[in-house]
């Protein structure tokens, strides 16, 4: 830039507009804009720049990278619980440090139990259901292997109470009662376990009342265990399990299964 | 900047949760903004897989160091940054390699065929991905920062790692540099932009 006289060069005019040329020389720049249609066209196409780049939307993320990411993120939350718990686990005892990747999954189930709106955590990993759904409440067995989980499960079974719920009462007896059983991917976490059994109650469906009496009828007085929609022999069907004084006792009912039709297609018992 | 402030949890929130040990934050936390952080990386390394790339770096690396994160800046201003550095970082491991593409007029020549019709918002998107490549990828990272997501320049400072007045000059020089290559486009913008009230709208 020499003078006035001289015109501005595309350089120069961005820098004066981006507010770095000040004092006597943006002065000078100053002046000759006012009196240089040239210049000050060459500056509005410079500031067009600006206005076509924030013009151009943002686009989305293609669900491919989304997917890819997704996943990513879902292998870095594994690592850092098993990272997390096999510290906790050396911190409370050296001898179980290093732990089988058989029980990386930790599986979290939830249950819901009708009357009183509470959820209760239980943790399972390696452990058939009977000890979980046992005499009531949340059941921690004591092997040695099931160390991690165990305290995973006192770390997130603070219960979370839900609105219009009365204290306490979760140590619930699950015996005939209706209730939907989901395995789900869910993690449940301490911040965030009421908004999340809020979403799986709403995502829980409820038994067609035909099942809910034929189940009720199948149970009697027995422990029920398990109630799973599924198909037997490509049949719709039910598969319910309970406990007996025989052992577990596993029942298909077909889709005719009502109170006044209650007979099993298939049975089968688990000593 | 426009911020996410109106969502709760709030970012800060999330990122509080997931360095608590909640598995599902941030896992929200970069779902809320992924679209901007894709952008960003995108037109920063100007190849989708790159950019993916990028990404997945600036992922990983938030995820690991959100105890270091102290406030000083948005949640939001922190993930840009990681995500601007991740995505240098990836152009100068290309640029390390042989034959790196990115950065010169020819690029800009073979990629910037369709200026003919400049009626389509595509086209234009077309054209200034093509132009975007014929910066130096840290004036192409300003220049993304502020003129195309909007930050502030004291925002855009904090996520560039460098000083507001260096954000201002590569900003400008980027300008500069792009005219001759996005002037035609301007018309484009007319109805939607206040663009150069002295130019009397469209000529």
């Amino acid at each position: 830039m020499r003078g006035q006289t001289t015109h501005l060069d595309t350089d120069v005019l961005a820098d004066f507009d981006a507010g770095l040329v000040t004092g006597r020389r943006g002065a000078r720049i100053a002046a000759h804009l006012a009196g240089c249609d040239r210049c000050r066209a060459l500056r509005d196409e410079l500031a067009a720049v600006s206005a076509v780049l924030a013009a151009i939307p943002a686009q989305a993320m293609p669900d491919r990278v989304a997917q890819r990411l997704d996943r990513v993120l879902a292998a870095e939350v594994v690592q850092r619980n098993d990272s997390e718990r096999a510290r906790v686990d050396s911190a409370r005892d050296p001898a179980t440090g290093g732990r089988p990747a058989g029980h990386r999954g930790l599986r979290l189930v939830s249950l819901r139990v009708l009357a009183p709106a509470t959820a209760v955590v239980l943790a399972a990993a390696g452990y058939g259901l009977s000890q979980l759904a046992g005499g009531g409440g949340p059941q921690t067995a004591s092997s040695s292997a099931a160390a991690g989980p165990v305290q995973a499960a006192s770390r997130a079974a603070a219960p979370a109470v839900l609105p219009g719920s009365g204290p306490a009462a979760r140590a619930q007896r699950m015996s005939g009662a209706s209730f939907p059983f989901v395995t789900s991917q869910t993690n449940f976490m301490p911040g965030t376990l009421r908004q999340q059994v809020e979403a799986a109650l709403r995502a829980a469906e409820s038994a067609p009342a035909a099942v809910m009496t034929c189940v009720r009828d199948v149970v009697g007085s027995a422990d029920l265990l398990l109630v799973e929609k599924a198909r037997y022999q490509g049949q719709a069907a039910t598969v319910i399990v309970l406990r007996t004084s025989q052992g577990e006792v596993a029942k298909v009912a077909g889709a005719g299964c009502s109170a006044s039709h209650a007979k099993p297609l298939a049975s089968t018992t688990m000593p | 900047m426009r911020d996410a402030g109106e969502q709760w949890p709030s970012d800060a929130e999330l990122l509080r949760r997931h360095v608590a040990g909640d598995d599902q934050a941030f896992g929200e936390l970069f779902r809320r903004h992924r679209d901007r952080l894709w952008a960003v990386a995108l037109r920063t390394v100007c190849d989708p897989e790159e950019a993916a790339d990028a990404l997945q770096d600036a992922m990983v690396s938030a995820f690991r160091r959100a105890a270091d994160f102290r406030g000083d800046s948005a949640v939001t201003t922190w993930l840009h940054r990681i995500v601007v550095n991740a995505a240098l970082d990836r152009l100068r491991r290309r640029a390390a390699r042989p034959a790196g593409p990115a950065g010169d007029e020819q690029a800009f020549e073979a990629l910037a065929g369709s200026a003919g019709d400049p009626a389509h918002a595509t086209d234009t998107r077309l054209d200034v991905d093509a132009a975007l490549r014929i910066l130096p990828p840290q004036q192409r990272a300003a220049l993304v920062v502020v003129d195309m997501l909007g930050f502030s320049v004291a925002d855009a400072a904090v996520i560039l790692d460098i000083s507001p007045g260096t954000v201002k000059s590569r900003c400008a020089r980027a300008r500069a540099r792009l005219l001759p290559h996005v002037a035609h486009l301007r018309g484009n913008r007319s109805a939607s932009q206040s663009v150069s009230p002295a130019q009397g709208g469209d000529v």
